[in-house]
């Protein structure tokens, strides 16, 4: 008689899937909490790359000869590249796995961060931040291997305190990078037009860092790694090629809604991180260090907010099922529409610095809670849902920067973040078209046998 | 203001004979009353009046009244519109010859002109003559807009030279290297004179009203440099091939 085969030990309690049901943020337990660590330490330093030019620009426009229109063109390009980069992300995380397909792109984008060094003219500028955009598609990666590693009770806590820890990398590099500009300065007398161009080499440095790290450290799966060897098709997204797995995620009108609700939160962050150094600049007059410090403190309250969100969902999940998840999603993201209507009618300095900081809080919330719902829509095309929610968070954030703060239009910017808040209040209604047969939706209840053992429904389903 | 409160805290004798911390006060009082600025520093000076006890409290009122006022002063400026062009400014540049930042020099003159009354220029105490972006590099560019309010104007933004106003001497001339950190733009020179509470009285500048004619061109220094090119490929070439690296070791192993 064969003697059954061993059953793998994890130091964290897990599922039948072995997917963890506990969170431990401060162990480095392998496989699970090892994961996340280098999940979000890669998708950090990624955000620290993208969102490292803006700090510089008053360094860089003089030296490229820069106009607003070429700065605003940049902004937008750097979240273009990503919309197509991040619906690219999700079929190669179901096929490749997350860790070889984010530490790749981590690897091929770390040369463009390194060309900043040459760029002289601005076309060149648009290209590069453009290019350095596609790094942002590891986000997909990161939630996807989330997803995969820990289990439907804590989820939303994981991809919460994942996405929410790398988002601080946006903050974090507008603090650090000008340090670095004036480090080379002041301590070894390199001029400021060479100064800049060597800083780049900090993130570019760092990104490749933590792509070997998940390389060699990583594994995709409690079990094991993805091997798309004939030998172990199971664990390939049963041998489905690229457009059958993209195809299938598209045809889910679930993921269609959750990026539109995701782009009018994270979205709207991210327009908000573009635009509101200048706008308390402009609009209040204080110092360019005091409005980049006002507009860091946006991006790093991510450290809690993020997390609060997927805890918040998890939580509801927990009391209320799905149901509660979408309620919760639905209330945070509409409060936070209210409180951005309000940072527009704001006249003084500190009521609007106020009001900001409860609207970061519940902004960057909504966007935990969302991925706290995404991980349920699909088993076998994950990818491609996280994919496009995703995408529909930066597809968010071009649309309402061309529409509202393009500087072409008739209206001042502190109308066009009125204007930007009730378009989130407007769009989080359609989280009501919501419906799993399984789990119900936000005014239904389930139209399926629920039965919470029995994984093969869900997995069925979809 | 700031400069009218050192000189007369340096020469008591210039306001009233006593010496006494008493009399300090009043002397700011005075200087408060004469620069028209906001209520706010007379306010907390008369608060002061009746406190007034050790010499401790003069400095720190003292240090908290200047602030103040400069603080006010910054938060309304000059008009441009209501200043005089009483000064003629000329610049070696012929128009539209291009220069080098770190390498070129400039050769400003100013003088007061002479169809204006004379004396006119007895309050001129100070003065700066400043590099100043044309029109044309500041199309598109809110962080070089011109704005009528002295305080909040971003048109001139580097300093030539600054210092006393000599009126007498009718050549008052300086040459200047251009800074290293000069961008790429089209420049014109403009000089303002200052009274003697610090706020401008009069400019005058080498283009016409519109800033049309007499500009300049500054070719500013590239930053780039081989050093950090080299370190760059190097960098990125190194990134590409562990990933390739990487792929064939993983591709031996599984074999």
């Amino acid at each position: 008689m064969e003697p059954p085969p061993p059953t793998p030990h994890f130091s964290l309690p897990v599922d039948a899937d072995h997917k963890a049901t506990e969170f431990r943020l401060f162990s480095l337990s392998s496989p699970h909490m090892l994961a996340f660590h280098l999940s979000w330490l890669s998708l950090f330093s990624n955000f620290f790359s993208t969102f490292s030019i803006p700090p510089l620009l008053s360094l860089i426009r003089s030296d490229l000869q820069l106009s607003s229109t070429d700065i605003g063109r940049a902004g937008i390009a750097a979240f273009t590249g990503s919309i197509f980069a991040r619906l690219a992300m999700g079929p190669a995380c179901d096929l490749f796995g997350p860790r070889i397909a984010s530490s790749t792109l981590s690897l091929l984008t770390a040369p463009v961060v390194l060309s900043v060094s040459l760029i002289q003219s601005p076309l060149s500028f648009i290209l590069v931040r453009f290019l350095i955009g596609f790094s942002l598609a590891n986000f997909v990666a990161n939630q996807f291997w989330m997803s995969s590693m820990f289990s439907s009770n804590v989820v939303g806590l994981a991809n919460g305190f994942a996405a929410g820890w790398a988002n601080v990398g946006s903050g974090a590099t507008q603090l650090l990078m000008p340090l670095i500009v004036s480090l080379l300065t002041d301590c070894f007398q390199i001029p400021s037009s060479t100064a800049w161009r060597a800083a780049f080499v900090v993130p570019a440095v760092f990104q490749s860092v933590t792509a070997i790290l998940v390389l060699i450290y990583g594994q995709d799966l409690p079990d094991g790694n993805y091997s798309c060897k004939k030998s172990s098709r199971k664990t390939c997204g049963s041998g489905n090629n690229f457009f059958t797995v993209l195809f299938r995620g598209l045809r889910n009108y679930r993921g269609w809604v959750l990026g539109l609700t995701y782009g009018y939160c994270f979205g709207v962050e991210l327009t908000a991180d573009n635009i509101l150094a200048e706008y308390f600049y402009d609009r209040f007059g204080v110092d360019v260090d005091v409005a980049g410090a006002i507009a860091a403190s946006f991006g790093l309250a991510n450290v809690v907010s993020r997390p609060a969100g997927g805890v918040v969902s998890d939580e509801m999940g927990r009391r209320f099922g799905m149901r509660g998840r979408l309620w919760s999603l639905w209330v945070v993201q509409t409060v936070a529409g209210l409180l951005c209507v309000l940072l527009g009618r704001v006249d003084s300095l500190w009521g609007s610095v106020v009001v900001m900081c409860c609207f970061s809080v519940f902004v960057q919330a909504a966007s935990g809670l969302t991925f706290g719902v995404v991980p349920f829509v699909s088993q076998r095309s994950l990818g491609v849902i996280s994919g496009m929610t995703g995408s529909g968070g930066t597809v968010g954030a071009v649309v309402t920067q061309l529409l509202l703060f393009s500087g072409s239009n008739q209206f001042s910017t502190q109308t066009g973040i009125s204007l930007m808040g009730l378009m989130m209040i407007v769009s989080t209604l359609s989280l009501a078209l919501i419906y799993f047969p399984k789990w119900g939706g936000m005014f239904c209840g389930p139209s399926l046998e629920p039965n919470s053992e029995d994984e093969e429904d869900y997995f069925l389903l979809e | 203001m700031k400069m009218s409160f050192d000189r007369r805290l340096k020469n008591p004798s210039l306001g009233t004979q006593r010496s006494d911390k008493y009399s300090k006060i009043r002397l700011i009082f005075l200087g408060s009353l004469e620069s028209k600025l906001s209520q706010l520093p007379l306010l907390l000076l008369i608060a002061f009046e009746v406190h007034g006890q050790s010499s401790m409290d003069v400095c720190g009122f003292l240090v908290v009244s200047l602030l103040l006022s400069c603080l006010v002063e910054t938060c309304y400026g000059v008009a441009f519109s209501s200043l005089q062009s009483t000064l003629v400014v000329a610049a070696s540049p012929t128009p539209g010859q291009a220069l080098k930042a770190g390498q070129d020099q400039i050769t400003v003159a100013w003088s007061f002109n002479q169809t204006h009354t004379s004396g006119t220029d007895s309050t001129y105490k100070t003065m700066k003559v400043k590099l100043c972006y044309a029109p044309i590099s500041q199309v598109d560019r809110s962080w070089r807009k011109t704005n009528d309010d002295l305080s909040k104007d971003k048109t001139c933004q580097f300093n030539i030279i600054s210092g006393p106003y000599n009126s007498t001497s009718g050549n008052n001339s300086f040459t200047w290297t251009i800074g290293k950190d000069i961008p790429t733009a089209t420049y014109f020179v403009r000089a303002y004179a200052y009274n003697a509470d610090g706020v401008e009285a009069a400019y005058g500048q080498t283009t016409n009203p519109q800033k049309t004619t007499d500009l300049f061109e500054v070719t500013g220094i590239t930053g780039r440099h081989v050093s950090i090119d080299v370190a760059s490929i190097c960098f990125s070439a190194f990134s590409i091939v562990v990933l390739f690296g990487f792929f064939y070791i993983e591709k031996r192993k599984a074999e």
